[in-house]
């Protein structure tokens, strides 16, 4: 597969901002525009920041439009979203992409952005960066190390990460096309036409306030539609906030995982980086990247 | 060519061959052939308890054994009965052995669960229906058992019991537990029961599928996911947030699931979670509705089955005609139908005791 790469930003380029799910008080971004703006961008503000529709930023037809008209719009270079939560797989079908297809741009995002994010790589076969979004900004600042790795990804610069050794990681060095984003949002994109094929990929995922028994439904959900058979290698970030039963799990996050894929001899990474938390670096979907697992740590990188 | 055509062209053996390869998603096709049931039971036949998900105390199972013994039959309880392993009535191995050995027990003629909980799918894998393909017998049970509901209708085509479970069963002999000895005993299903205002009024016939929500939606692009197409889908949930069955029922229809139903019946959407934060104000109705508006079948609420009393028995994988009219719903099984889409090879070989049954 050939991946479309959208051009990289220059200094004075457009960057939308837009709430295609959840609601998020307008407020919550500040910190993000004047950062970005600090970075040398212009930001368009679009019309669902800051906008409710109960639980959603404004109604499908409202977030559809916003997004359409970013996609549509040839000054505006990349799109960051706002915020998750919930909404993205209401409208993405039908969403245009005629205008995207000749004038690919980044989109930015994460949670439930991951259906863009997966639904752009296996149907355009366009790379996205699933990375911060305004709420990172608000919480951390524009000079977190974490957010600065956004505006590397966006300069073009070829990312590479490392990370401490973890005492559960199988070693193992492979190349292969970086997938995945939230587990929860994977789960539901199993069976649609936006579930990436995971074939020879370095899948990662992450997730927030699930269950134990539910991380493991959906860990097995993916394994017997046959997505973690054939993966190059498993990258685990952060899955905060996990909620167990009145009658415990009895395994940690991490020991659900590794014996889930105990039976496959990829290379797995503990402890990496992406999350709902302020660990949560840019990560470009669908580019080619060498994962390194050995003793002295993991080492994630763009390849050249 | 499209894949069914493909094996018509092929012959039975190559459908065969084709389908008995252990299989990863999309490499089976659904048998699409269902109705013939498993016997119905008589006094003095066996039936077997077994925890196959969450543990269960042989406390709590003694009150279905007095009732079913009351019934006239006999119960064994199975070695995961009382058993614990963490939240599990038992280690996965623990809890497919003793399913196992009830599914191979031609003395059993029907397996009741002990609960639901988590732990089915963990099983699932290891096993062996060989015995059951030969001489179906009733698995009865609900919630996480969708996972075998799922699995035994996609591949096997054999009828299954959606009701209340050992774990559920009182002192007092309540109206579920009636329709779940109605039905044991071959009686037919006729429902008739009072709905919401969104019901979309229709008749309809055609085969019943379904069951919890969460796990119709787990087992999706897997070798158990649930064949929908001319089907009439039952589907009921417990504790979860309206965004999340929102997020499935999405699910389901961006997979297909919903495009060529014959009815819908929605049960039970009981103990459904707030959200903290900006409430999700749409009803389950209209969550429901609203994903099914574009379609012209009957579409009925409130069907008193699900985690709520009463949980009133429904053979999945029958034949049935439901008819919805304004505020009421009927819902009557069908006798001698089998209304069978013209696939001659994989229909034969989804007949139990065809001797080339080898799915």
């Amino acid at each position: 597969m050939i991946l479309k790469t959208p051009p990289y930003l220059k200094k004075g380029d457009t960057i939308g901002l837009i709430c295609p799910a959840g609601f998020m008080p307008a407020e919550n971004t500040t910190v993000c525009i004047e950062t970005l703006k600090k970075w040398g961008f212009n930001v368009e503000v679009g019309k669902t920041v800051g906008h409710q529709s109960h639980y959603f930023s404004g109604e499908d037809a409202e977030r559809l439009q916003d997004l359409q008209d970013m996609l549509d719009d040839p000054s505006v270079c990349a799109i960051l979203c706002a915020r998750g939560g919930y909404g993205c797989s209401r409208i993405v079908d039908e969403i245009n992409w005629n205008a995207f297809r000749k004038n690919p741009k980044w989109l930015i995002g994460f949670s439930d952005i991951t259906v863009f994010n997966n639904h752009l790589y296996q149907k355009l076969k366009t790379s996205s960066i699933h990375g911060p979004m305004a709420g990172a900004f608000h919480k951390a600042g524009g000079e977190d190390a974490y957010i600065l790795t956004l505006r590397k990804a966006l300069s073009g610069r070829k990312m590479s990460y490392k990370t401490e050794p973890h005492g559960m990681n199988k070693f193992g060095k492979v190349s292969g096309p970086l997938v995945g984003g939230n587990l929860s949002i994977l789960a539901h994109l199993v069976g649609t036409p936006s579930f990436p094929d995971t074939k020879d990929c370095l899948l990662f995922l992450e997730d927030v306030g699930e269950y134990l028994y539910n991380v493991d439904r959906m860990l097995l959900q993916l394994d017997r539609a046959g997505k973690l058979h054939h993966l190059g290698g498993l990258i685990i970030g952060g899955f905060s906030d996990c909620k167990d039963t009145v009658v415990g799990f009895g395994k940690n996050i991490y020991e659900i995982i590794q014996n889930r894929v105990a039976p496959y001899s990829f290379p797995v990474a503990y402890g990496f980086p992406v999350s709902h938390e302020k660990e949560n670096v840019a990560l470009k979907i669908g580019v080619v990247h060498h994962l390194q697992v050995t003793k002295s740590g993991v080492v994630l990188r763009e390849a050249k | 060519m499209d894949r069914r055509n493909f094996l018509q062209k092929m012959g039975p053996l190559g459908a065969l061959a084709a389908i008995s390869v252990p299989a990863l998603a999309g490499d089976t096709e659904p048998v699409r052939a269902s109705g013939h049931p498993p016997p119905y039971l008589r006094e003095g036949d066996y039936i077997g308890i077994t925890c196959p998900a969450g543990a269960i105390d042989q406390r709590d199972a003694r009150y279905s054994e007095v009732m079913l013994e009351r019934w006239g039959f006999k119960t064994r309880f199975g070695s995961t009965i009382g058993r614990r392993w963490q939240q599990f009535g038992g280690t996965d191995a623990e809890r497919a052995a003793d399913f196992q050995q009830m599914l191979d027990d031609p003395n059993l003629k029907a397996i009741l669960f002990g609960r639901g909980g988590y732990g089915s799918m963990r099983i699932m894998d290891k096993l062996n229906w060989d015995a059951f393909k030969k001489n179906p017998k009733w698995l009865i049970g609900y919630s996480d058992i969708t996972a075998f509901h799922c699995h035994v209708s996609r591949c096997f085509g054999i009828p299954t019991i959606h009701s209340r479970m050992a774990g559920g069963f009182g002192s007092q002999e309540d109206q579920s537990e009636i329709s779940l000895r109605n039905t044991l005993f071959g009686k037919p299903i006729q429902y008739e029961w009072e709905t919401t205002t969104f019901n979309r009024p229709g008749k309809t016939q055609g085969i019943l599928v379904g069951g919890n929500l969460s796990l119709i939606y787990a087992m999706q692009a897997s070798i158990s996911e649930l064949d929908t197409d001319g089907k009439i889908l039952f589907i009921e949930d417990v504790s979860e947030y309206k965004y999340t069955v929102d997020r499935m029922l999405i699910n389901l229809k961006r997979s297909g699931k919903l495009d060529n139903l014959k009815g819908l019946i929605v049960g039970g959407f009981t103990s459904i979670k707030k959200e903290d934060i900006a409430y999700f104000t749409m009803s389950i109705e209209e969550i429901i509705y609203e994903k099914v508006m574009e379609f012209d079948y009957p579409v009925c609420f409130n069907f008193p089955g699900g985690h709520q009393q009463p949980n009133l028995a429904l053979k999945l994988g029958m034949a049935y005609e439901l008819e919805a009219i304004v505020s009421i719903a009927k819902l009557t099984e069908v006798r001698n139908a089998f209304p069978n889409p013209p696939l001659p090879f994989i229909d034969s070989i989804a007949i139990p005791h065809s001797p080339s049954s080898n799915l």
